[in-house]
């Protein structure tokens, strides 16, 4: 017997009993469809949030006041004992050398108003070098003026939405707008970005840094955003950052320095660990399924107990039998395998072309997994009905009716 | 009725690998979708204990508008400051039990040669009643003026533990962020709060704390009310009297612990659903194992249908008897599936004790009924095959 005879008459008997092929491959095709399409969905979400990352720049320390040894968040605690300064963010610009930008970061609320319209909006202080630093621009008129930090001028940039909603159409650069109980002149508007990072850019309005902490009466920055000019160079200069910030302030370490790579490769592995316990979970339903096939198996063996006496009779070995039984189990599960693959991967094409902004696609590791396991499972359970025709004694199956 | 439950037992019975692989595939299912709910439950229920021990009849005011920004507090307040005095002035309002003002933030504390960064909360020393606290040894400072801060601390037990070891910390003295303070009393041990370790903090006067953090207004103000009937009144009364005092602008968010919850509880049942749909998949495809299962019989049992057509038995019957096998073979593995989930649940929590789960009897009874659902839809398809078969064609059938 041939190989080619082999899955002649596999597929024979499966082409037999169509109805009965086909739900066995319909179960199957159901659980992998269901593992493809949930991975695809957690690797969307992974790759958003790293795309959402990205965006802000992979050059970036952000200092955060605060030594986190007790909690779990850093920077969410407002207020530490010993505060960053403007001082601290200058220091960083000028002694540090592989340090390119830096930027430091005031944020508050405040009602901003133009005529009789007004919004409650974020208001972020912080220098001219924050464009870069969290790659803005400006679509008119033009960003935060390079200055002195501690010189603070009565100066806005307003965010898309700030601009629309309070100036109705009207050109907004070079009027003035109250914010609190504050004249500034507005002298740009930021470039529509949408929401990043949980903060929408274009619902905020920028000040110089100096006049932020004097509207919301701080002393000490929020954090700073530290720019390094090579990525090689990172390590490094967060090390420098924390030594100076240890020097300034009398040999404590009093501050944390996150790096854009440990968030990203934080959230990244969550999100990862949250898709393989969905896919886990889905692949569940590929056991129920190799269940049934098995079950549908036992049932063709027992039919076919003659025909499998006169295959023995006719001088075909156990093994031999043992082999048509197995390929039958296993081309039953991998073309189910393959169908839930393609009903999978269409649900998520679609799924993309609705939501655009959802990278979702199934990672290899997962397609190849599922397929690995459907065809896997149909042998594992096609064993046991294969074995069970094998050993059949051939006088005895030939006899029975 | 009683021939039709002998007659589907019989045939259920007959094929024991047959029907016992059917009822795996649904007890499978059944078992992933009890046990992964009744995780999402245990969790909902454990993080909502949590709550509950600092009681609930609480409302917190923050400053800034929780609109703007995704999350209030977070980025601080407006020009016009949410104050002591504020804090003082809900006081007032009837039904209020307790006002806690909060100013909060992490710092080093030094004591005995030993230092630890941990969380410093500055209070009103009406925590212990507010918060349901406990001090284990000395007191919080003397009820007074809040505007003025002594500077005395109590201590959380961890932290005593770890600055002052077995010694007495009564009296001493620790550096809180570079100034001296005086500890006056020792917490009782709470415990952890989601992860947080509650009790590896230090409480001082929320004047001093200030003080210390360079803070110009509170982080946040905690109302506590007499019981939950006041809520609605609280709330409102609450936003009056500060809209008030802020020239008539609202600057700060007022939040019922009871909103947060049930916001909190909602996100927790969609998850547990979600996770519990995703496992049903498996309970579909074992549905479509008994359709196939039932199918092939009705094709191996053509000459009895038609026998029992022949003594008289309607088609109404015939399908009744197909559809009662079904029934049964999934409400059976719909039981051992329960029996498996929450078999591995207890053994679950015996080897991780803290393990939070929970079934709800609603949940058994739920996936009880919808196994049964299960087989019922998957026999329809099967029994109405067997109930269409000619008597006379079927009794000639081989």
């Amino acid at each position: 017997m041939t190989l080619a005879d082999l899955f002649r008459f596999a597929i024979g008997s499966l082409g037999g009993h169509r109805l009965r092929t086909a739900l066995s491959l319909l179960g199957m095709a159901i659980g992998v469809a269901a593992v493809v399409a949930l991975t695809a969905l957690g690797e969307g979400a992974r790759r958003y949030v790293i795309d959402q990352f990205a965006s802000i720049g992979t050059n970036l320390l952000i200092v955060v006041p605060g030594k986190t040894e007790t909690t779990g968040i850093p920077g969410m605690v407002p207020g530490t004992a010993n505060d960053i300064t403007l001082q601290d963010a200058e220091a960083v610009a000028r002694q540090i050398p592989e340090v390119d930008k830096v930027a430091p970061l005031v944020v508050g609320t405040e009602d901003v108003s133009y005529g009789a319209r007004r919004r409650q909006v974020p208001v972020v202080g912080s220098t001219q070098e924050f464009e870069e630093v969290r790659k803005l621009s400006v679509v008119r008129g033009e960003f935060l003026p390079a200055a002195d930090m501690e010189r603070g001028r009565s100066v806005a940039v307003l965010g898309q939405k700030v601009a629309q909603e309070i100036f109705l159409g009207e050109e907004p650069v070079g009027k003035i707008v109250r914010i609190g109980g504050w004249r500034m002149r507005v002298i740009g508007v930021l470039a529509p970005r949408g929401v990043q990072l949980g903060m929408n850019v274009d619902d905020m309005v920028l000040v110089p840094v100096g006049t932020a902490m004097k509207m919301f009466d701080r002393r000490s920055l929020f954090r700073i955003f530290v720019q390094v000019r090579a990525t090689a160079d990172l390590e490094q200069a967060k090390g420098k950052v924390i030594r100076l910030f240890k020097e300034r302030h009398d040999g404590e370490e009093d501050i944390t320095v996150l790096t854009q790579d440990a968030v990203v490769s934080t959230f990244s592995q969550i999100l990862g660990a949250l898709t393989l316990a969905v896919g886990a979970i889905a692949a569940i339903s590929l056991t129920v399924a190799g269940i049934g096939i098995m079950n549908v198996m036992l049932v063709a063996v027992s039919e076919r107990t003659r025909e499998i006496g006169l295959l023995r009779a006719v001088g075909v070995g156990r093994r031999q039998v043992l082999a048509v039984f197995l390929t039958e189990a296993a081309l039953l599960s991998a073309a189910g395998g393959l169908l839930g693959l393609a009903v999978g991967w269409t649900a998520i094409e679609i799924l993309v072309q609705v939501f655009p902004a959802l990278p979702a696609s199934p990672p290899p590791w997962a397609v190849g997994a599922a397929l690995a396991l459907s065809f896997g499972v149909g042998l594992l359970f096609g064993w046991l009905p294969a074995r069970r025709a094998a050993r059949l004694d051939p006088v005895l199956a030939l006899a029975s009716r | 009725m009683r021939d039709l439950i002998r007659l589907a037992y019989n045939a259920v019975a007959g094929h024991k690998l047959r029907s016992g692989l059917s009822m795996l595939g649904i007890a499978i299912g059944i078992a992933s979708v009890i046990l992964l709910t009744s995780i999402g439950e245990g969790t909902r229920r454990y993080i909502l204990e949590q709550f509950a021990q600092f009681g609930t009849n609480i409302l917190s005011v923050v400053p800034g508008k929780a609109e703007t920004v995704g999350i209030p507090g977070v980025l601080g307040g407006t020009t016009r400051k949410l104050t002591i005095d504020d804090a003082l002035s809900l006081q007032r309002i009837s039904g209020v039990n307790e006002v806690v003002a909060n100013a909060y933030g992490s710092a080093r504390v030094e004591a005995n040669g030993r230092g630890r960064s941990v969380f410093v909360y500055g209070v009103t020393p009406n925590v212990p009643t507010a918060w349901n606290f406990r001090v284990r040894q000395g007191a919080f400072w003397p009820a007074g003026d809040p505007r003025r801060g002594a500077q005395v601390a109590v201590l959380g037990p961890s932290l005593k533990r770890e600055l002052f070891g077995e010694e007495n910390a009564l009296g001493r003295f620790v550096r809180i962020g570079g100034s001296r303070f005086r500890v006056i009393g020792i917490m009782e041990a709470k415990g952890q709060f989601i992860g947080f370790d509650i009790d590896d903090a230090v409480y001082v006067p929320v004047a001093s704390a200030m003080r210390l953090f360079n803070l110009t207004e509170l982080n946040e103000v905690h109302v506590v009310y007499a019981h939950a009937g006041l809520a609605d009144r609280v709330e409102r009364e609450v936003h009056r009297v500060l809209k008030a005092r802020h020239n008539d602008t609202e600057d700060f968010t007022v939040t019922t612990q009871k909103a947060m919850l049930d916001v909190f509880g909602n996100v927790m049942n969609m998850i547990t659903l979600a996770v519990g749909a995703i496992a049903g998949i498996s309970l579909l495809v074992g549905s479509i194992g008994i359709l196939t299962m039932m199918w092939i019989a009705v094709g191996e049992r053509t000459q009895e249908i038609g026998l029992i057509r022949a003594i008289g038995a309607t088609r109404q019957q015939v399908q009744l008897l197909f559809l009662t096998e079904a029934a049964a073979l999934a409400t059976l593995g719909g039981a051992f599936g329960i029996l498996g989930g929450v078999g591995i649940a207890t053994l679950l929590r015996l080897a991780i004790p803290g393990l939070p789960i929970h079934t709800p009897l609603l949940f058994v009874a739920l996936a009880v009924a919808m196994s049964t659902v299960t087989g019922l839809l998957s026999g329809v398809l099967p029994a109405r095959r067997a109930a269409a078969l000619d008597p006379i064609e079927a009794l000639r059938t081989e």
